[in-house]
């Protein structure tokens, strides 16, 4: 069913596209899929009234090796539930997940694994370079090659200078920033990086672009899930949004934007008291800009008539921008579509 | 090797917590203190000073038990540092022992500088003859202290840390008592015996740990003993730690 918000065409319901789910079992076998979640699907029961409250419905999808993969929802829509099973700290209800070509119930799935937690806790009677150290112990690096490696993050990362510093006395940001580095310190296979932009400042934001790239770079396959939707938009391949606890859309970020219905926005001059005829009505918008005014028509192939009718009314025509749905835009047009509403009742 | 790993981060976080520095200054104040008091004695000043030393490693490992070893999990989990830890492959019955191993080695640690500084204090005194009875004390404290830890480290998994302070302080004392139990269970009437036996049976023996009066007096235990007291502790620990694992295996951290 298509639904349209916003402007903006959107499928309603769990979409499939051809990226996803023909030949998953092969692709399994043959170590294609970094990751492949199979109907996951977690339920909340309250210990003392039982009551049921759905956490996660039927969630499947695949992420091909090398991929970066953006999971997008609002809070409380499921991404964190998603990964929080995927990296053994929840139970699922049901459903299985293979991450790497192990299932996540194997310990040994979580080897090649790198995980930051969204807001990630440290033990603040450690330093960075003890706290990298154990983290890349942990994940099976021995104790010579965890030292050099935490040495390596640490400078990777702009903490060099602060190798020694008790992380009590890091600021947030810089406790973001070992949480990325103990996340790659093992140089993992799979990432999944759970809102990695969190609490940074736009240096830092771009700085993590740039290492979620290079790790692309190293063949490395990242899950990301982040609220910044222009930062998943220009480093995702794919994406898949998620609305109260469901999978609604999952395809590239090309798709998903030539998918919207295409706009154009024509900049005027010299039409102050100009009205919108009833045939574009619905179609045409119109906003005053310092110095001119700015129409906005949401249906591209009636460019031409609008045009001559701006002509025809002597209008002076500055500048004609055809203009392409942001991530943002379906973001919002896929919640819609689905009758998302706040409030939400859990965290995501 | 991860358990190892756990427990050597535990035993440095037990370290630099400042309890842990706050406890053995407080026994060593303590030691001084039953010397200045000594003469009050009466002759019994080595007696007195065996027996309040050994005391203060069991009661003064026991509020490191219930103020870090209470909370150990619990707090983990609190501060959601349990998520680093538990997305690499360590085995959540394995972060459970390394737990329980490191904060038992800190315990050990701090039973044997308290130890270490009672020998010196006897010796000192010039009652060297104590030395050999001390030793098998501090060896037994130390699996009491194991023993006690297991079973805050399975509450702590699983409950709050308040809660399970106050579990495991009071199956410490029951365990204190359970010989009494096993005594009253004897005499007690069919169903009542057969239960309070049960019961006296699943405390934690914890008087099997205790030689305070034999070391109080300079004497020694028999390597019979040490041997079925280090089984014993070994099992019971084990038993508890599996238990709490199985627990600890299902449950969630939101």
């Amino acid at each position: 069913m298509n639904v349209t918000a916003g402007g903006v065409s959107v499928k309603a319901g769990p979409t499939r596209t051809e990226t996803d789910q023909p030949n998953v079992q092969d692709a399994r076998q043959v170590g294609d899929l970094a990751l492949d979640v199979r109907g996951l699907t977690k339920v909340y029961r309250h210990p003392w009234t039982m009551k049921i409250t759905p956490g996660l419905s039927d969630v499947s999808f695949t992420v091909r090796r090398g991929e970066i993969f953006g999971y997008l929802g609002p809070n409380g829509a499921g991404k964190t539930t998603t990964i929080k099973i995927l990296t053994g700290l929840l139970k699922p209800t049901a459903g299985e997940a293979w991450l790497l070509g192990k299932s996540f119930h194997d310990v040994e799935s979580r080897r090649k694994l790198g995980f930051l937690p969204e807001q990630p806790y440290f033990y603040d009677y450690l330093n960075g370079v003890e706290y990298l150290e154990l983290a890349a112990r942990l994940s099976g690096l021995s104790a010579r090659d965890a030292a050099k490696a935490a040495r390596h993050w640490l400078g990777r990362v702009g903490l060099g200078e602060r190798a020694r510093m008790a992380l009590r006395k890091y600021s947030k940001g810089m406790l973001q920033r070992l949480g990325l580095a103990a996340a790659m310190v093992h140089e993992p296979e799979l990432l999944i990086l759970d809102e990695p932009m969190s609490g940074l400042d736009p240096f830092g934001r771009r700085d993590v672009r740039d290492l979620v790239l290079e790790q692309r770079a190293r063949g490395a396959t990242v899950v990301l899930s982040s609220h910044i939707l222009p930062d998943v938009e220009a480093l995702c391949d794919r994406v898949g949004i998620v609305l109260r606890g469901k999978l609604e859309r999952l395809a590239s970020v090309g798709e998903l934007v030539q998918g919207g219905t295409p706009r154009v926005e024509l900049r005027v001059d010299g039409t102050p008291l100009l009205e919108i005829p009833a045939t574009f009505a619905g179609l045409l918008e119109r906003r005053e800009s310092a110095g001119d005014t700015v129409f906005t028509l949401h249906d591209a192939s009636r460019q031409q008539e609008v045009i001559a009718w701006l002509v025809q009314q002597r209008a002076t025509i500055h500048s004609v921008t055809p203009m392409r749905s942001s991530l943002e835009d379906l973001f919002m047009a896929a919640a819609e579509g689905s009758a998302f509403q706040a409030p939400l009742r859990r965290e995501a | 090797m991860t358990a190892f790993l756990i427990a050597h981060n535990t035993f440095r976080e037990a370290v630099r917590d400042r309890v842990l520095a706050g406890i053995v200054v407080g026994g060593l104040a303590l030691m001084l203190l039953v010397r200045v008091a000594a003469p009050l004695a009466m002759g019994e000043d080595v007696r007195l000073t065996v027996d309040l030393g050994l005391s203060a490693i069991t009661w003064l490992g026991m509020i490191v038990i219930l103020m870090v070893g209470s909370s150990l999990v619990a707090k983990e989990i609190d501060r959601r540092t349990i998520f680093n830890l538990l997305s690499r492959p360590l085995p959540r019955p394995l972060y459970l022992f390394g737990k329980w191993a490191g904060l038992t080695a800190a315990l050990c640690s701090v039973a044997i500088v308290l130890g270490v500084a009672l020998g010196a204090e006897l010796a000192l005194l010039g009652r060297a003859a104590y030395l050999p009875s001390l030793a098998q004390a501090v060896y037994l404290a130390c699996l009491e202290l194991a023993v006690v830890t297991s079973i805050a480290v399975m509450f702590s998994a699983l409950s709050t840390p308040v809660l399970s302070a106050l579990y495991t302080l009071g199956l410490f004392l029951a365990g204190q008592w359970c010989d009494d139990l096993r005594s009253f269970a004897s005499h007690a009437p069919g169903a009542l015996g057969t239960l309070l036996k049960g019961a006296a049976n699943l405390l934690p023996n914890l008087p099997l740990f205790n030689m305070r009066t034999l070391a109080a007096a300079g004497d020694v235990t028999t390597g019979a003993h040490l041997g079925i007291a280090t089984a014993y502790a070994v099992m019971f620990c084990g038993a508890v730690l599996m238990l709490g694992a199985a627990a600890f295996e299902s449950r969630d951290f939101k």
